[in-house]
């Protein structure tokens, strides 16, 4: 209830002024800790931010996901609010009035919200499979990469308390009974989506980028260039071009000066 | 079990004495007998009721019974053996009972020890409401089954359920074993699972570890030696917590090996009339895991019985903190801090020392002292009987708490340690509760503070297990 009361409180009062100067992005070491889903996540925040043209300081932390208000990363702390995860980032923006999709209609934009639960059903479900329940990427890249800032046991312990945590989501939305080719299947289906939605349009709402093009350049990005066992889901993705290429176009005009990537 | 025999030897000691040294000394001179010169040759020892315990540890229990030479000898020796059957927690209860030897074997001046006991069949199982235990202002539920003498050698297990009401709870399970029957020396080895809060500094922790520790005592005082490996999981206690708290959330698996030396000359440990406190703690963290520290502590106290029952207690406290890799600081869960009704009075519990937004960020080092004049109640309603659970006290405590700084100088540091100290003064009542905690109401005025100190001028009320 409390919280429920601050969740609110923040949202009445965190908007109140403009982008301050003092922002600061949290998330996990970059390259040899982050798993696959929860960079997806932080690579979406930092390209809409990017997008939006706020400018943020970003800060690479061991325990960003414990110091998270939601235990999930990334969060941003703008003044003294802290607030976590892509959906509640973007409503926070918007309220400030720097939202990058006021220019579309009613019906885009309940398109645009349609897509983006799309995304966050399909994709991030598929990360969270692929990376936790697939033995062979399980125990080759997220146990060590989750586990890396840990001393023994607590590598394994962790990594394994966050694997249950995972398959308890993944049974919930009905996710862990699929086979991995089930999970390809979906991933291209959702990929065949924004593919004919995207069409051959430079962003998937005209000429301006919104907030979903970075959530659909966070996954696919990142599903493209992280370092996995094998190359299928580079090669499903690669397979549409028009959606590759939003990726390359995207990486090229937001991330020019950032060669971090 | 005589618990009350166990705890006081000296007394049960005294107590048998004038029953047997009476008659030859005081009553009348002329009297020859004396138990000191009636021999006795002890023929046999028996011991009655005995099941599951081992044989080898009652033999060496009870073989000394079998040498005394005369009387007196026999009655000590006797008694002596019982309390130490009492101290290893063998017996529900024991009793003594001396007839002299009959039969074809007895000997002239022969004499039969019988023990009579009786074993604790099922596990000691209690059910209490701990208030305050492990977050403020919230009870919880302990669940406690102890099973002494399990496997017959003197063996405790005890096992622990706690459930806070809120939250998450805890349990844990200790095993305790009296090495070759001496119940001064142990080994242990506890398995645990705690929840706590801590609302002064708005941060929870769960803690899920395991220990071994090896007491033994010396000259010098009673050593226990201990084994930690703890995993700590820290997180904020809600949106409001400060940053600089936040941001030490996460995991940490601190490894360490403890030292704590204590000799305790004092009559009570509550309410003590006389006598000495010393208790020296060392600890190395860094034994594996990912916390490293060196922690010294130091604990004196001295007891001065004036008349009419007023006592003057002097105590001393402090503690320093020192980081092994400069690179690495210590986590909030690993400093000091410092205040509260039963310590540092004047200030809020550990309201004293570096705050940010609200929170206590704890320090590296403290000191702490006080000197209270303990005295009865006034018009000492109860005198002899409730009444001595109470006392009246008046008091000045002084402290600090802050961080050494290691490029300033010993000298430095001292002076910033001396010169910003807390001082605060008052009186009020002592109450005793059940031997291991105190109740206190006091009147606190506090005189020196700093700026970010949270100070409780006025009334102020604790209990609590530790004290100074």
């Amino acid at each position: 209830m409390a919280s429920l009361v601050g969740e609110v409180m923040h949202l009445n009062i965190g908007p109140t002024e403009k982008w301050p100067s003092d922002v600061a992005f949290f998330q996990p070491y970059q390259v040899e800790q982050v798993t696959l889903p929860d960079y997806s996540n932080c690579l979406a925040v930092r390209t809409f931010l990017n997008m939006s043209g706020l400018k943020f300081d970003l800060q690479l932390k061991t325990n960003a996901e414990e110091m998270s208000p939601s235990g999930r990363v990334p969060f941003l702390k703008i003044g003294a609010f802290l607030i976590a995860e892509f959906d509640t980032i973007v409503a926070n923006v918007n309220m400030r009035g720097l939202s990058i999709s006021a220019h579309l209609d009613e019906t885009e934009r309940s398109e645009m919200t349609a897509y983006i639960t799309m995304v966050h059903t399909v994709l991030y479900n598929a990360e969270l499979y692929l990376s936790w329940i697939d033995k062979d990427i399980f125990s080759s890249t997220t146990r060590p990469r989750y586990g890396s800032v840990h001393p023994w046991p607590l590598s394994w312990v962790l990594p394994w308390k966050r694997q249950m945590e995972v398959k308890a989501r993944l049974n919930a939305c009905g996710w862990i009974n699929k086979t991995e080719e089930n999970v390809h299947d979906e991933i291209r289906a959702c990929l065949q989506a924004l593919s004919d939605r995207l069409d051959t349009n430079i962003y998937f709402f005209g000429e301006k980028p919104t907030e979903l093009d970075a959530l659909v350049f966070g996954h696919l990005y990142n599903l493209i260039t992280f370092q996995l066992p094998d190359s299928r889901l580079t090669d499903i993705i690669k397979k549409y071009k028009n959606l590759a290429d939003l990726c390359t176009r995207i990486e090229g005009k937001y991330y020019r000066d950032i060669k971090e990537n | 079990m005589g618990t009350v025999h166990a705890k006081a030897p000296e007394t049960t000691m005294e107590s048998h004495r004038p029953e047997f040294e009476g008659p030859s000394n005081d009553t009348d001179p002329n009297f020859k007998f004396d138990i000191r010169t009636v021999p006795v040759k002890v023929d046999r020892v028996v011991i009655d009721g005995v099941g599951k315990t081992k044989n080898d540890i009652l033999e060496k229990t009870l073989k000394p019974v079998l040498s005394a030479s005369n009387f007196k000898e026999m009655v000590e020796k006797s008694t002596e053996a019982k309390i130490l059957l009492e101290k290893l927690e063998l017996f529900k209860k024991v009793d003594i009972l001396i007839d002299t030897s009959k039969g074809k074997n007895a000997s002239a001046n022969g004499y039969e020890v019988q023990y009579h006991v009786e074993e604790r069949k099922y596990p000691i199982l209690n059910v209490k409401m701990e208030l305050g235990a492990h977050s403020a202002n919230e009870s919880d539920v302990v669940v406690r089954m102890k099973y002494p003498n399990m496997f017959g050698r003197g063996e405790s297990c005890t096992l622990d359920y706690s459930r806070v009401f809120k939250d998450d709870g805890g349990y844990g399970f200790q095993f305790s074993k009296p090495i070759n029957g001496d119940p001064d020396i142990r080994i242990g080895a506890t398995i645990y699972k705690g929840y706590t809060e801590f609302p002064w500094s708005s941060f929870k922790e769960i803690s899920r570890g395991t220990a071994l520790h090896l007491m033994f005592p010396t000259k010098l005082g009673s050593h226990c030696l201990k084994w930690e490996g703890v995993w700590r999981e820290m997180r904020a206690l809600n949106r409001n917590t400060s940053f600089a708290v936040r941001e030490q959330a996460g995991h940490t698996l601190k490894s360490s090996i403890q030292h704590v030396l204590m000799r305790d000359k004092r009559d009570d440990k509550i309410l003590p009339t006389k006598g000495y406190l010393v208790k020296l703690t060392q600890e190395y963290a860094g034994l594996g895991g990912n916390v490293e520290f060196v922690k010294n502590d130091v604990e004196l106290q001295y007891n001065l019985p004036l008349v009419f029952d007023s006592i003057i207690q002097l105590s001393l406290a402090g503690g320093i903190l020192t980081k092994v890799d400069q690179n690495k600081d210590i986590k909030i869960n690993d400093r000091y801090f410092l205040g509260g009704p039963l310590t540092l009075r004047g200030f809020t519990v550990n309201g004293v020392g570096p705050h940010s937004d609200g929170n206590a960020l704890g320090a590296d080092a403290y000191w702490l002292s006080g000197l209270h004049l303990y005295t009865p109640l006034p018009f000492r309603p109860g005198k002899g009987g409730f009444g001595e659970m109470f006392r009246s006290h008046f008091f000045v405590t002084a402290g600090h708490l802050g961080n050494v700084n290691l490029n300033e100088t010993a000298k430095e540091n001292f002076k910033n340690l001396t010169e910003t100290f807390r001082l605060s003064y008052g009186l009020g009542v002592v109450l005793r509760l059940g031997g291991i905690a105190r109740l206190e109401i006091n009147y606190v005025i506090p005189v020196r503070y700093q700026i970010g100190d949270n100070v409780d001028k006025g009334f102020q009320y604790g209990i609590g297990i530790s004290f100074l």
